[in-house]
């Protein structure tokens, strides 16, 4: 009866410590798979945003005459990240200008970049080792004529059965001459998450 | 005798499989915890940051006070101006309050804490960070993204520390109805409890509720002031005046903001309210040449929680009453007093004022929960007693013995707290030309000077540690 009870104990004890250990697998996945690991903002919503957002941009009908005979030229002013979480909203930018890049009707000139463009023209012009009829000189470059801008906002709310976040995003294209706002959108994204019942 | 032994045995088996998968480790279970941090106070106390967290218990990251221990090591990581550590400590301890807030509503792995708990005592039960450590937390969190110039990143910070504050209003409004019903419900009075329990009501002085921060909210209206959004910079300035209505540099900043947001119904409201001496100055101060520098002062440690012993009395399930003895947790009935910082500049001098009292929010905390610690306390003291008669009737004697043994080593109270914190934070605000000033500054009894850049229309932060005789500050130009 004894050596039951203390069996018994064993294996549970055997049982309860084997649950803690779980063996890892890797694996490859689809990179536009729906993700939802948790309620924070992820890929699905970065995917979500830049794609719809890009959309928005090509068949609007104002950047349709924008672009008829031209491709203009644009810069992204950062997007303020206005929600409680700590997003790379530089990601976003990337992924809608790389998108609206690839339609060819825009030029892009990248401003983060500048800095390292200026030491590579000051390498060129100064440093003895470039052949200076073949140096790019100062100068030449050509400035933006619109300027893309966004907020990132959100609002999380929770209760004790569930949380709920709603994020909104929106973008707007400024035609740098004369300060008129051409066009501007906005995403929104609801996520919820309802606590499950029982666990470990 | 034999059977003692395997009583004994079955007895040890079960301890392990209670501690096993989640719950805390042995040594919590039979030191408590002010005990365990004592060295590391020591050296905070001296200064020696890199000692005190050498000192820090080590915990497994399945250790029910393993998130405490992060919270201590980014403190100190952050003292030591060690920010990156600490912000990556803070991160992590921020992830695991949001997978226990996003736990089940029924969790398995808690009730064998609860078990475990009940069989030795409130140290088994994993720590569940109080919503005013929790505003600190991302205080700190702020101030270490500010100190790698990562402004936006500060602002996510304060955010959360707004999420905290207002999910705490939502939940403190019931709790304590609650609680003091189920311990009248367990068979013992609130005023037997009242009558033994040590008052801390001079610690806790006047904090109406133990997790409303003016400092979060001083914070995050300075930052939110630093990126241009007045708007949301006059709302935080406002909830921390409703906490520290008294406090001079408050009344200036609302005074100020309002005038420059055109607030016309708060404006007339305030000049009923605020002192005539903030309320006289001219509402458009800010459009000259001026900056403004921003002391923030942190003045010595929290208090740790100490044990009281007790003996309340309790009905058992036979209708006798019976006197048992209990440990709980407290806080000394008393407040540091802290000489202010004092600024001199062209002949005038300014005295710093108080934001918030950490030792008041703690004391105050744990006086709303111990209606809860109490009942938990009365059904491990029932649990152990049947413990004891079961072993007398198998045992006898020697049984008794064992039973008694193990009792009195596990009746420890649960002194859990993030006890690195500052006592008091104090602030002072003044405006000062652009440019470069040498400011002198009189704090904890010696003369300093500290030279700051003003830029117009700007703040410039300026944030001190005081603990004994270390004096440790940063600049940063908002």
């Amino acid at each position: 009866m004894n050596k039951l009870l203390v069996t018994a104990t064993i294996s549970l004890a055997l049982i309860a410590l084997g649950g803690c250990t779980n063996k890892s697998v890797v694996r490859y996945g689809d990179a536009t798979a729906v993700e939802t690991t948790d309620i924070n903002f992820g890929s699905t919503d970065l995917q979500t945003i830049a794609g719809q957002m890009t959309d928005s941009l090509l068949l609007s009908p104002v950047v349709g005459t924008l672009t008829a005979n031209t491709r203009p030229i644009l810069f992204v002013e950062s997007i303020k990240n206005k929600t409680s979480e700590h997003i790379d909203t530089e990601s976003i930018t990337d992924s809608i200008s790389t998108k609206l890049l690839r339609s060819g009707k825009f030029r892009f000139v990248d401003m983060a970049r500048v800095a390292a463009v200026q030491e590579q023209l000051e390498f060129q012009q100064n440093s003895g080792m470039v052949d200076a009829s073949k140096a790019v000189a100062f100068g030449q470059q050509v400035g933006a004529q619109y300027m893309l801008y966004g907020n990132l906002a959100s609002i999380v709310k929770s209760n004790k059965d569930k949380s709920d976040v709603y994020y909104k995003f929106t973008l707007r294209l400024m035609d740098l001459k004369s300060g008129l706002v051409e066009w501007a959108d906005e995403t929104e994204i609801r996520k919820t998450k309802e606590k499950m019942f029982i666990s470990w | 005798m034999h059977k003692i032994f395997r009583k004994t045995r079955i007895l040890l088996l079960v301890i392990p499989l209670l501690s096993g998968c989640s719950a805390s480790s042995f040594t919590n279970l039979f030191s408590n915890y002010s005990q365990q941090m004592y060295g590391v106070k020591q050296a905070q106390q001296q200064g020696d940051f890199q000692q005190a967290i050498s000192l820090i218990p080590i915990r497994s990251s399945t250790d029910g006070s393993y998130s405490l221990g992060l919270l201590e090591k980014a403190r100190l990581e952050y003292l030591a101006n060690n920010n990156k550590q600490s912000r990556q400590d803070f991160e992590q301890t921020y992830k695991l309050i949001q997978q226990s807030q996003q736990r089940a509503k029924i969790e398995l792995s808690l009730g064998v804490e609860n078990v475990a708990a009940v069989m030795s005592n409130d140290n088994a039960i994993r720590y569940d960070i109080p919503r005013y450590e929790q505003s600190m937390l991302h205080s700190y969190q702020a101030l270490n993204y500010l100190s790698q110039q990562d402004l936006s990143g500060a602002l996510v910070e304060v955010r959360r520390a707004n999420l905290v504050q207002e999910s705490a209003l939502k939940a403190n409004a019931n709790n304590i109805d609650a609680s003091q019903k189920s311990i009248i419900a367990q068979g013992a009075s609130m005023d037997s409890l009242s009558q033994q329990y040590p008052s801390m009501n001079r610690a806790i002085g006047k904090v109406k509720n133990g997790f409303q921060n003016a400092y979060t909210f001083y914070l995050s209206a300075l930052l939110y002031e630093a990126a241009d959004q007045k708007n949301d910079a006059y709302i935080d300035y406002k909830k921390a005046l409703e906490i520290y209505p008294d406090n001079r540099y408050l009344q200036q900043d609302i005074w100020r903001l309002a005038n420059t947001l055109h607030m016309t119904n708060d404006i007339s409201l305030y000049r009923k309210s605020l002192s005539q001496e903030v309320t006289k100055k001219s509402a458009d101060a800010s459009n000259n040449n001026q900056g403004q520098v921003v002391f923030i002062i942190e003045n010595g440690i929290v208090g740790a929680k100490q044990e009281a012993s007790l003996s309340l009395p309790i009905y058992t399930s036979h209708g006798d009453m019976r006197f048992y003895s209990v440990a709980l947790p407290s806080y000394q009935n008393q407040l540091t007093v802290y000489s202010p910082l004092t600024l001199t500049y062209q002949g005038k001098s300014y005295q710093a004022e108080e934001i918030v009292r950490l030792q008041s929010l703690a004391a105050k905390k744990l006086q709303d929960q111990l209606p809860i610690i109490v009942t938990r306390q009365i059904t491990r003291i029932v649990a152990k007693e049947e413990i004891r008669k079961k072993l007398v009737k198998k045992g006898g004697d020697v049984g008794n013995i064992f039973a008694n043994l193990y009792n009195i080593v596990t009746e420890k109270a649960d002194t859990r707290s993030w006890s690195t914190l500052p006592d008091s934070i104090h602030i002072l605000r003044l405006n000062l030309s652009a440019g470069i000033h040498t400011l002198n500054i009189h704090i904890n009894g010696v003369n300093q000077q500290i030279e700051v850049a003003i830029n117009q229309n700007k703040q410039t932060l300026v944030t001190l540690n005081t603990i004994g005789t270390y004096v440790g500050q940063n600049i940063f130009n908002l």
